[in-house]
C-alpha cells in the first residue's frame, strides 16, 4: 500500500508553556485537496510550519511520502512547497531573478524556460524584470504562488492565499488549485472563507485550539447535517468546543 | 549536500552586496583611503620609523585588515538579519538546504566582499607608497581566517539580534575600538604598562598584527603567535555558529 503523502503521528507543539498543537494526527492523501479550517491562533499556520520547516515539532512525528520531515529533510522539502501567509519579498531582485535563484535553493538546475512560464501562468511576464518592490499586492502575492511552483512539488502548502484579495485574483487562484490538483499535486490548504472550502475541498478538517476537532470528506460532512451549510457546522462545532473548554 | 543549492546561495550573496557595490564597496574603500590619507600620507611625512618600516607603510595593513573585519562581518549580518526581518528567510528554510552549505554560502560571500575591498586599499596605498608584499603565505593566510572568523560572527550575531540596535553595537561599539587599540596606528611597543599587557588580551591585536607580518615583516607578535590566536578565534566560531545553524536557533521556531 502506498504510503499517505502526509502523515503527522502526535505532533505537539510548545511556545515556551503555550501549547500551539496538541497530540494532532492527520494523514492526507495523494490527489487530494484538504482544506484545514479555524479560527485565527487554532495553529493552522504552526501545523503547516512544522511540516515545511519553519519550526519545529515539540513531540510527534510527521511524515512525506515515508519520508521523515526531520530526519530526511533535504527529501521531505524538495517534495513540499509551501506558500506563506505573510507575504515577503527581497527587494534586491526582480520576479525574473527571484524564481531562478528560488529553483536554485531547492536544489534544481535553475531553469531559465521554466521561470518564464511561471511567470506567464501567473500573468506576471511583464513585469519579470521589475523591481519586486513596485508590484502590486495581488502580484506579490502571485510571485508566492510561482515561487512555491520552482521544483514541481507533490504536496502543496497554501497558507490563507486569499486572505486580503480581491475576487478575480481569488477565483484564478482557486482555478490554478484546481489545474494543479488535476496534474497530480496535492494540496493542503488553510482559508477563512469556509464557502470556498465548501466548493473546492474533498476533505476537511476543523482545528480549534491546537486540536483537531474533525476530519472528514466534504460529502459525507454535508450528507450528515443535510440541508445545512458548511459554514453552520463550523460554527457549531466551535461553539461546542469553546463551551467545554469555558467549562 | 546540494551543490546546486550551495552554488545558489552563494551567488545569490554576492549579488546582494555587488547589487548595491556603491555602499557596500565604494564606501569602506573611501572610508579606508581617508584614514590612510589622513594618517599615513600626512602624518607620515612627520612621523619617522615605527618598527623599522616607513610609517605610511605601517598603518597599510593595520587599514585593510580593519575593513577586512568590518566588512566581512556586515555582509553576513546584515544579510542574514535583514532576510529574517523581511521574512524571505523563509525560502531558504523550506529549502534542502543544511547548515554546512547556509554556513559555506553566507561567510564565502563576505570573504569575497572583504577581500576585494582589502585588496582595493592596498592598491590605493601603492599610488602613494610602493611596497611589494613581504610574505605571500601569511597575508593570504591571514586574510582567508580573519574574515571567515567575522562572517560567522556576523552570522551569530544575526541569529542573536532582534532590532537593527543589536546588530549596531558590534561594529560600533566592538570591532571598530578594538581594532584601533589592536594596533592599527600605533606598535604596542610605545605603550606603557599596563596597557602593553592588556593589549594583549586583544584578539584584534594578532589579526593586525599577523597581516603586518605578511606585509612588511614587521608585528609587535610573532606571526606563529598570531596564527594560533586567529585560529583558535576562527575553530570558536565555527563551533558557535554551525551549532547555532544546526538548533535552527531563531530562524526555526
Ligand atoms: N513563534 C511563535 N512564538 C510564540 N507563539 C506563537 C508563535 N507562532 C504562533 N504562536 C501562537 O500559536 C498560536 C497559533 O498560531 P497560528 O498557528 O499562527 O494560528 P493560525 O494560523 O491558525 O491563525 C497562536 O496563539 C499564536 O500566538
Ligand atoms: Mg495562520
Amino acid at each position: 500500500m502506498k504510503p499517505p503523502v502526509l502523515r503527522c503521528r502526535h505532533v505537539t507543539k510548545r511556545y515556551g508553556k503555550f501549547t500551539a498543537l496538541q497530540d494532532l494526527s492527520l494523514e492526507v492523501y495523494e490527489g487530494e485537496i484538504f482544506a484545514l479550517l479555524g479560527p485565527n491562533g487554532a495553529g493552522k499556520s504552526t501545523l503547516i510550519h512544522c511540516i515545511t520547516g519553519l519550526a519545529k515539532q515539540s513531540q510527534g512525528s510527521i511524515e512525506v511520502l515515508g519520508f521523515d520531515t526531520m530526519r530526511d529533510f533535504r527529501t521531505t522539502r524538495r517534495l513540499v512547497g509551501l506558500v506563506p501567509q505573510e507575504i515577503n519579498y527581497d527587494p534586491f531582485f526582480t520576479p525574473l531573478e527571484s524564481l531562478m535563484i528560488q529553483m536554485g535553493l531547492m536544489g534544481v538546475e535553475p531553469n531559465r524556460e521554466r521561470a518564464e512560464d511561471l511567470l506567464k501562468t501567473f500573468a506576471l511576464d511583464e513585469k519579470r524584470d521589475a523591481y519586486t518592490r513596485t508590484l502590486s499586492g495581488g502580484m506579490k502575492r502571485r510571485l508566492l504562488v510561482a515561487k512555491s511552483l520552482v521544483h514541481e512539488p507533490r504536496l502543496l502548502f497554501l497558507d490563507e492565499p486569499t486572505a486580503g484579495v480581491d475576487v478575480e485574483l481569488r477565483r484564478e487562484l482557486w482555478q490554478e488549485v484546481q489545474d494543479l490538483r488535476a496534474a497530480g499535486t496535492t494540496i493542503v490548504l488553510t482559508t477563512h472563507y469556509i464557502e470556498e472550502a465548501e466548493r473546492l475541498a474533498d476533505r476537511i478538517g476543523i482545528l480549534h485550539k491546537g486540536e483537531l476537532l474533525l476530519v472528514e470528506s466534504r460529502e459525507s460532512l454535508l450528507e450528515r447535517h443535510a440541508g445545512r451549510s458548511l459554514e453552520d457546522i463550523y460554527l457549531e462545532l466551535i461553539r461546542k468546543a469553546d463551551g467545554r473548554h469555558a467549562a | 549536500m546540494s551543490t546546486v543549492a550551495l552554488k545558489t546561495l552563494f551567488i545569490k550573496e554576492v549579488r546582494r552586496f555587488s547589487k548595491v557595490w556603491l555602499q557596500t564597496v565604494l564606501s569602506p574603500l573611501v572610508t579606508t583611503s581617508l584614514y590612510f590619507l589622513v594618517f599615513g600620507v600626512a602624518l607620515g611625512s612627520r612621523l619617522r620609523e615605527i618598527s623599522g618600516v616607513p610609517y605610511i607603510q605601517f598603518v597599510v595593513p593595520g587599514l585593510v585588515m580593519m575593513t577586512m573585519i568590518r566588512d566581512s562581518f556586515l555582509n553576513t549580518s546584515s544579510s542574514l538579519f535583514q532576510s529574517k526581518i523581511n521574512g524571505t528567510i523563509t525560502d531558504i528554510l523550506v529549502a534542502p538546504i543544511g547548515a554546512l552549505e547556509m554556513l559555506l554560502a553566507y561567510v564565502g560571500a563576505a570573504m569575497i566582499r572583504a577581500m576585494i575591498v582589502g585588496s582595493l586599499v592596498y592598491l590605493v596605498a601603492l599610488t602613494f607608497t610602493w611596497f611589494p608584499l613581504h610574505h605571500i603565505g601569511w597575508t593570504v593566510f591571514f586574510a582567508v581566517f580573519v574574515t571567515a572568523t567575522l562572517a560567522m560572527l556576523g552570522m551569530v550575531a544575526a541569529l542573536w539580534a532582534e532590532k537593527f540596535d543589536h546588530l549596531a553595537i558590534f561594529p560600533n561599539f566592538v570591532l571598530l575600538p578594538l581594532a584601533f587599540l589592536g594596533g592599527v596606528f600605533y606598535s604596542i611597543d610605545l605603550l606603557p604598562e599596563p596597557w602593553h599587557t592588556v593589549s594583549r588580551l586583544n584578539p584584534l591585536l594578532y589579526m593586525v598584527n599577523g597581516l603586518r607580518y605578511g606585509f612588511l615583516g614587521v608585528a609587535d607578535v610573532s606571526p606563529v603567535a598570531s596564527a594560533g590566536v586567529v585560529l583558535i578565534s576562527f575553530l570558536v566560531l565555527l563551533g558557535v555558529a554551525s551549532a547555532l545553524l544546526r538548533s535552527g536557533y531563531n530562524l526555526r521556531s
